[in-house]
């Protein structure tokens, strides 16, 4: 991106630098800037010339696989210059090809000639545009060129690795008693080398290296105090916890290896720089300090790591449940282990400066391979556990045969003079054999923590419940994602390491995150992994602010606005439809997928949607409509078929409807498209209530009216307009049917008033002796329950039992009132 | 948290995005391209009415008429009356 904005830079400059005004344009397009195509002709001459050299050095140093790299990142920005170079011309290009245009073509024979300026304006540009084709054309053969080259140095780069693979040296020349006084001769020249450059430092560079050790160490103990102090707790084991949990030895492990790991590497890091800073160094020694400072590092991290992992000292806080006796004896093995491959690597660092003979390489090589691989073998063959019977176990048969067969591997290849592929196995076995334990034992970490309840127990968990109030649930999605981002970190920490290790190079993974940021081409289609992640993203962002515009519209404007309640939730659900559609289209298009070749499918999948979809498309349709043609809102009162009870929620495809037993109906919203549906409150909460009342034949009918009548206009809750009516609606069989008709401003009040009226209604034909005829009317023998003597204590214990009951009954009504919530009013119906 | 992870998304998004050029031919009939992309040279034909994106990272370009010429990844070629137009 940055490269591609730099080139973008680069053409616009040259697009304004380009020396041509308006005026002269409008003169019949004026001459070439002066030089512009010799200009890239030079510009090209030079890249090719470099192209040439690298060419050739290529040829010549074909021998180190890191200036082979080095080479090729040199050639992609010489073709990415190539490229530049040619697209010099496009201002030039897009002012002649339409000026071409309008010139037309010659005249043919027989027509009249044309004047001879525009001939000679015409010849002109077509030969200025022939040359600079021709530059194009050099250009795209240099870059032609140079991509050959590039995938050249790619063969010769795996050839280069399996000849250090496979090729044999002869052991009977390297192993004679030559290669002591060879060694002899080596190590005099190297104490003399150290010795002088020693004198030279003192004599004449003694404050500098003084300053500088003084710095370095200075900077240790700052690195050493402040990181114990800061992450001390985090990575130190505490011998007084008795049974630490899995996890807590799990991250001390990583930790305990990671950050001094880290922070010994930074200190060896600024030393060697320091030193450089303060040119105390001086020809080879800085080349041996370098690969001193990361031999000590390689060996520290793994005698870091064993020490996490065995913890010989501690049991309780040991990973790998060994034996402690084995598990001192391992710990200095893999030291020991290190120790070798770390000091083979250094001494072949010494010879090739030394420029010693190959035999003292081979020696050296063979001894430490062969070390290495005895090593491998005594730790498979080590018994570390310990069974009940208390006898000694040996490890899992997988893990003693893979280390058997890798030691014996690396000791049968040097022996037959494999020397290349013995070191090369040693090596990997050490190093990347740290790099993946380190790394499993952060994966397992994380999987501890992404457990349920894993994170609330480590020591963030446990401070994030304390002081942010956090949920268990929140927390243990927290530490999911906790969990993910541990894993990402670990892939992408350790796997450059290992590609290191497996002798990528810098350059190898450079180039590749850049195919992979700009994309693969497979055929036609383009993926690409920064467009897919920018397409994610940019959903994302629209989703949220979709969520905070729909927060922001209901809750600050419509709220305000003092929107209904129902008008408000459609207008939410359908912004927020709308908005995580467009956040959805935008992402598409963001992640570089042509929306044209959707439509395409969409066709297709039309005529599917028509049969298999036909019903959720049409509830989904339906939805839309119940949005916005709204019969009904949330909290409506309605009755669908056999449904009656309050609306709920209204989403795309169903509607939920809560009856008053509290069940929940999920209707399609087809049906409540297509068929009817009854709305007690769609307008008004307007509503009419009836109640039936049969007085005995023989009553006054004129008084149970006036009685009836004058009970329903009585009741605070019955409107006044609409009237109240009574009406005599039957001579019924055993009774004079009356109905009581009664309108309420809020329908959902009708059990109550239904109730009240019914109570008053008995009460007042009770004291006016109006029968309420019944049949058959069962037949109850009342028993009289003899009312004396008094029992003072029975009463005395009922009073007390009412008195509380009713105290109970103001404590409860005081506690709702306090919670602010109303006592629920009846169901209507 | 959520300030944090939005810059940060933002930054993200800001930071990266895709491209590649794209041919559109607007005649009735098939025209084609050679493009010159890594190594190789490859004819590039587009039917009537299609449109093909290609070179996402730069590339030459040899136009119906014979014209060479360089495309950095992000244009469009519009091929009209066997004319191309790069836009």
């Amino acid at each position: 991106m940055f490269f591609r904005f730099l080139r973008l830079l680069l053409v616009l400059a040259l697009v304004v630098s380009a020396p041509h005004s308006f005026g002269a344009m409008a003169q019949g397009l004026g001459q070439a800037p002066a030089g512009l195509v010799a200009d890239q002709q030079k510009i090209l001459q030079g890249l090719m010339t470099k192209t040439d050299a690298l060419e050739k050095k290529a040829q010549a140093d074909g021998v180190d696989d890191t200036t082979l790299v080095d080479i090729r990142l040199q050639l992609e920005e010489l073709s990415r210059e190539a490229l530049n170079s040619a697209l010099a011309f496009r201002s030039r290009l897009s002012e002649i090809n339409p000026r071409l245009e309008q010139l037309g073509t010659p005249p043919a024979a027989g027509q009249p000639p044309e004047p001879d300026i525009v001939t000679g304006e015409r010849q002109a540009l077509a030969s200025e545009k022939a040359e600079i084709n021709a530059v194009i054309s050099s250009a795209q053969t240099l870059a032609i060129r140079i991509n050959a080259l590039i995938a050249k140095i790619g063969n010769m780069r795996s050839e280069l690795f399996r000849n250090l693979l496979t090729k044999r040296y002869v052991l009977s020349d390297a192993l004679s008693p030559q290669v002591f006084s060879d060694a002899q001769a080596e190590y005099t020249n190297f104490y003399r080398a150290v010795s002088s450059w020693l004198s030279f430092a003192f004599k004449f560079k003694f404050q500098a290296m003084l300053a500088a050790t003084l710095m370095s160490l200075a900077l240790a103990a700052v690195l050493l105090v402040g990181g114990r102090r800061l992450f001390g707790r985090i990575f130190e084991a505490d011998p007084s916890v008795e049974d630490p949990t899995y996890l807590s030895r799990l991250s001390v492990a990583f930790w305990s290896t990671l950050l001094p790991s880290l922070a010994f590497s930074a200190f060896l890091a600024s030393t060697v720089f320091l030193f450089n800073y303060y040119n105390v160094l001086r020809g080879d020694i800085g080349v041996f300090l370098n690969t001193l400072a990361a031999v000590i590092a390689v060996v520290f991290c793994v005698n870091r790591l064993t020490n996490a992992a065995l913890e010989p000292r501690q049991p309780n806080w040991r990973l790998i449940q060994v034996e402690t006796g084995p598990a001192r004896w391992l710990v200095r093995l893999t030291t020991a282990m290190a120790v070798v491959i770390g000091v083979n690597s250094f001494l072949s660092v010494v010879n090739d400066k030394m420029g010693s003979p190959l035999s003292l390489t081979i020696a050296r090589s063979f001894v430490s391979t062969i070390i290495v691989g005895v090593i491998l073998v005594l730790m498979a063959l080590l018994k570390p556990y310990k069974g009940s019977d208390g006898s000694w176990r040996p490890w899992p048969a997988w893990l003693r045969y893979t280390a058997i067969v890798l030691g014996l591997a690396t000791i049968v290849a040097a022996l037959f003079g494999y020397i290349g592929l013995a070191i090369f196995v040693s090596v990997q076995v050490v190093v990347t054999g740290t790099i993946l334990v380190t790394a499993y034992i952060g994966f397992l970490s994380a999987r501890e923590i992404g457990e349920e309840g894993g994170f609330a127990g480590t020591s963030i968990g446990r401070w994030l419940s304390a002081n942010a109030s956090y949920e268990d649930t929140a927390l243990d999605q927290l530490g999911l994602v906790v969990s993910v981002a541990i894993n990402v970190m670990i892939v992408l920490v350790f796997l450059p390491l290992i590609l290191f290790m497996w002798g990528f190079q810098p350059g190898d993974i450079q180039a590749w995150a850049y195919k992979l940021a700009t994309g693969i081409t497979i055929g036609s289609v383009t993926i690409s992994v920064t467009g897919i992640l920018s397409g994610i993203v940019v959903f994302i962002i629209g989703y949220f602010l979709t969520r905070w515009f729909q927060g922001w519209l209901d809750g600050s404007v419509m709220a305000r606005g003092k929107v209904d309640t129902g008008v408000r939730n459609s207008i939410r659900l359908a912004v927020g439809y709308a908005g995580v559609a467009v956040a959805g289209l935008v992402g598409i298009s963001a992640a570089g997928i042509d929306l044209s070749n959707l439509a395409l499918v969409a066709g297709a999948l039309s005529l599917g949607i028509g049969f298999g979809l036909q019903n959720v498309v049409s509830n989904f349709v339906s939805g839309l409509i119940l949005l916005a043609e709204r019969p009904f809102k949330v909290g409506d009162w309605i009755v669908a078929g056999d449904t009656s009870g309050t609306v709920k929620k209204i989403s795309v495809r169903a509607t939920e409807i809560e009856t008053f037993q509290r069940q929940s109906v999920i209707l399609p919203n087809s049906n409540l498209i297509n068929n009817a549906v009854g709305n007690w409150t769609h307008r008004n909460k307007l509503g009419r209530v009836e109640i039936k009342v049969g007085v005995a034949y023989g009553s006054d009918v004129k008084r149970v009216h006036a009685i009836l009548l004058e009970i329903a206009r009585g009741h605070a809750l019955v409107l006044k307009n609409p009237e109240p009516f009574v009406l005599f609606t039957n001579f019924g069989p055993a009774a004079l049917e009356f109905e009581i008709r009664v309108f309420l401003a809020d329908v959902l009040n009708g059990a109550i008033v239904q109730n009240d009226i019914r109570f008053a209604v008995l009460d007042a034909f009770e004291s006016e002796h109006i029968e309420i005829p019944s049949t058959p009317r069962a037949e109850v023998k009342v028993k009289q329950t003899e009312a004396w003597p008094l029992d003072d204590d029975k009463i005395e214990v009922e009073f007390a039992e009412k008195e509380q009951a009713e105290a109970e009954a103001a404590a409860e009504a005081r506690r709702l009132a306090k919670s602010g919530r109303k006592a629920r009013k009846p169901d209507p119906s | 948290m959520w300030k944090s992870l939005v810059v940060a998304i933002a930054l993200t998004a800001a930071s990266g995005s895709a491209f590649a050029a794209s041919a559109v031919n607007k005649d009735a009939e098939t025209r084609t391209l050679i493009v010159t992309e890594g190594g190789g040279k490859t004819e590039l034909a587009l039917a009537a009415g299609e449109t093909v994106e290609f070179c996402p990272n730069g590339c030459f370009v040899t136009l119906p008429n014979g014209d060479l010429e360089a495309l950095t990844g992000s244009e469009t070629v519009e091929i009209s009356g066997g004319v191309a137009r790069i836009k």
